[in-house]
């Protein structure tokens, strides 16, 4: 027998791997004022909504200033609100208002909307398309109170289209979700003939599946004949769902597009701290369901570099970041939303 | 070899070729079964392996290895050396912080504590450990190490994977030392020995090839966590060789980041992560085959 005391360092030692610590250069002494680069890293996390639209501004910003390393990790508004009021980020992307019990204190905040897009009813109906659906037989079809794509509610805003028997299948997020937050708001706030609440979870009725993220919802889609969903525009597209039009609040069936999107955003009202209500707004060319969504800036940042940072790179998702949004399915502000978010950024951080 | 002499019994014959109809019958089921059992097993497994490998092979090359994350999930292409060093690196400190403890307690727990009250409060804990969720230690760690030094970083997600080998290492380890014969201890404690010495010069090295194999299991479990990581370590799309400086990332949380997306550019990066990862987990589950056949104490 050959023993070799060696090996019980080996052991010990055994899948530890070899690694490197080499300081990061970090900083510099750019106070980020006009023209000049700010450099650093700042780090933001919320919201997943809006991720693939920051996630390509920040591969667009890195092209204008690579010294400055932006990063969005999209864990979910809740989240991303209760990192910001444990200083864990510095800004929070939220798709939501923030409440008492969220995390940020009042007052230390600034909301700042950043982009908006509209949500999608797609479904699965071989051969129907361009389905025209009004509010209450929405709320009804997602409640399970229709049951079957012929039902008479849909056939009378649909004259001319030869609905199938088949059964009505609801698919929705399985995850809390913001998309079901504002789907059901708008639905809550739309008719009254919807009784599930709103809320990032509601109880869906039996027989409706489930699926994560809006991918999931998209797929749930895809494989099911007579399926019917909320999904956001970027996955609805990607996934190449056939969309519904809603009625809006004046009475006309909308498709959900950028432009009926921005005109949605056109026609909300914007509160003194700026946040806004897009939903169902007023208008003959605003699709009714559209979801906003913020960024949370600090009113007090301690590192003024990292302040200079947020500043600078919130800028940009204001101006030329704007330009492109509409390639990545979300609508950019409308000039007046614009110029009053411009205006808050500039406040906020001298 | 004894010779059989002529005229003695006849060897018995165990060829099977004389059993009655019905035993060869229940041989043949038996045996086409458990076949079929094998192959239903390692039915899902080679489906897995044959999607990641044709989805996630078309993403390798050279620049997969080396370059940044692509920072929108649209852009098609390379880069994903960020998230590997981050998985090397993270789960590298998590075994630099969980083996050296994990080995030492159940070294406390098989020689020392044996059947003692706090020996056997241990070895509870840590069976109760092994099935905690994952997610637990990432809000543990988030809780008592993130929120306290006020950043996300990759030093955490070590922590919350340490804690979540330590409970495997221990009872692995304590395994292996249970197996090691007591007379090798007596053999040691009777050539004058103490018993620091018996365990660090025989017990230890006798049970080696176990107990590497059970923490590189173990490491190979952490590489591929996400939710703890998720909760740790923040996102980042640069090299952070410096695990206390900043957030980082893995190739599991870029999974999970990458897949949920729906453009195609991401969902093919998050498998060619896949393929990485399971890369790098089967380059462990050999190192670790390799080391435990080296080390094992043979030819007695």
């Amino acid at each position: 027998m050959k023993l070799n005391r060696r090996t019980i360092f080996g052991t010990l030692t055994a899948g530890a791997l070899a690694m490197s610590m080499a300081a990061c250069g970090g900083g510099s002494d750019d106070n980020g004022a006009d023209g000049e680069m700010v450099s650093g890293e700042i780090t933001g996390s919320g919201a997943s909504f809006p991720d693939a639209f920051y996630a390509a501004a920040i591969e667009a910003y890195a092209e204008v200033n690579p010294d400055l390393i932006v990063t969005y990790n999209a864990v979910g508004s809740g989240t991303g609100k209760s990192e910001f009021g444990e200083g864990l980020n510095d800004f929070a992307g939220s798709d939501s208002l923030v409440k008492d019990d969220d995390g940020p204190e009042a007052g230390s905040f600034q909301y700042i909307p950043t982009v908006a897009a509209p949500i999608t009813v797609s479904y699965n109906l071989p051969g129907v398309e361009g389905l025209q659906l009004d509010q209450e037989t929405l709320a009804n079809i997602f409640q399970g109170a229709i049951t079957a794509w012929n039902d008479p509610a849909i056939a009378a805003t649909n004259e001319g289209v030869t609905l199938p028997d088949t059964a009505i299948t609801v698919a929705h997020r399985s995850d809390g979700s913001g998309t079901t937050s504002n789907f059901t708001k708008f639905l809550d706030e739309a008719t009254d003939a919807w009784t599930l609440g709103s809320g990032d979870e509601v109880t869906w009725p039996e027989g409706s599946i489930g699926g994560e993220k809006n991918t999931g919802v998209a797929q749930v889609i895809t494989q099911t004949e007579g399926a019917i969903g909320y999904v956001d525009l970027a996955d609805a597209t990607e996934t190449k769902l056939v969309t519904a039009a809603i009625e809006n609040a004046d009475g006309a069936f909308i498709q959900p597009t950028l432009e009926a999107t921005t005109a949605a955003l056109d026609g909300a009202e914007v509160a003194d701290d700026l946040s806004y209500n897009p939903l169902n707004a007023a208008g003959a060319e605003t699709y009714p369901i559209v979801a906003p969504t913020y960024i949370l800036l600090r009113t007090d940042y301690e590192d003024e570099e990292v302040a200079a940072g947020v500043k600078e790179f919130v800028n940009y998702l204001l101006t030329d970041g704007q330009d492109i949004a509409t390639d990545n399915y979300f609508a950019p502000l409308p000039a007046g939303l614009q110029e009053q978010a411009l205006a808050a950024l500039n406040e906020t951080i001298a | 070899m004894t010779t059989l002499q002529s005229g003695g019994p006849t060897p018995p014959d165990l060829s099977g070729r004389n059993l009655s109809l019905r035993r060869s019958i229940a041989d043949r089921g038996a045996t086409v079964l458990i076949g079929l059992c094998v192959l239903i097993a390692a039915l899902p497994l080679a489906l897995v392996a044959w999607q990641v490998v044709s989805r996630g092979a078309s993403s390798w090359s050279l620049d997969w290895f080396i370059e940044e994350i692509p920072r929108n999930y649209r852009t098609a292409g390379p880069g994903m050396g960020p998230a590997i060093l981050g998985t090397l690196a993270i789960t590298g400190m998590a075994a630099l912080l969980s083996i050296p403890i994990g080995v030492l307690g159940a070294v406390y727990l098989n020689e020392y504590g044996k059947n003692k009250p706090l020996a056997r409060f241990i070895r509870t804990m840590a069976d109760v450990m092994t099935g905690v969720p994952s997610i637990m230690m990432g809000l543990f760690i988030y809780v008592g190490y993130v929120i306290v030094i006020g950043d996300k970083t990759g030093f955490g997600g070590a922590l919350a994977l340490a804690c979540l080998m330590l409970p495997i290492v221990i009872r692995s380890t304590e395994e292996m030392l249970r197996l090691v014969p007591d007379e090798l201890r007596q053999a040691s404690s009777g050539l004058g020995a103490r018993k620091w010495r018996t365990v660090m010069g025989v017990v230890l090295p006798a049970a080696s090839s176990g107990i590497t194999s059970g923490s590189l299991l173990a490491v190979a479990r952490a590489a591929g966590e996400t939710a703890p990581i998720i909760v740790t370590v923040g996102l980042t799309y640069v090299y952070k060789p410096d695990l206390f400086d900043g957030q980082n990332t893995t190739l599991a949380a870029q999974i999970f980041r990458n897949a949920s997306q729906p453009f195609a550019a991401s969902q093919d990066r998050a498998w060619g992560a896949a393929l990485t990862l399971i890369a790098i987990v089967f380059l462990f589950t050999i190192v670790s085959r390799i080391i435990a056949s080296r080390f094992a104490i043979d030819k007695r």
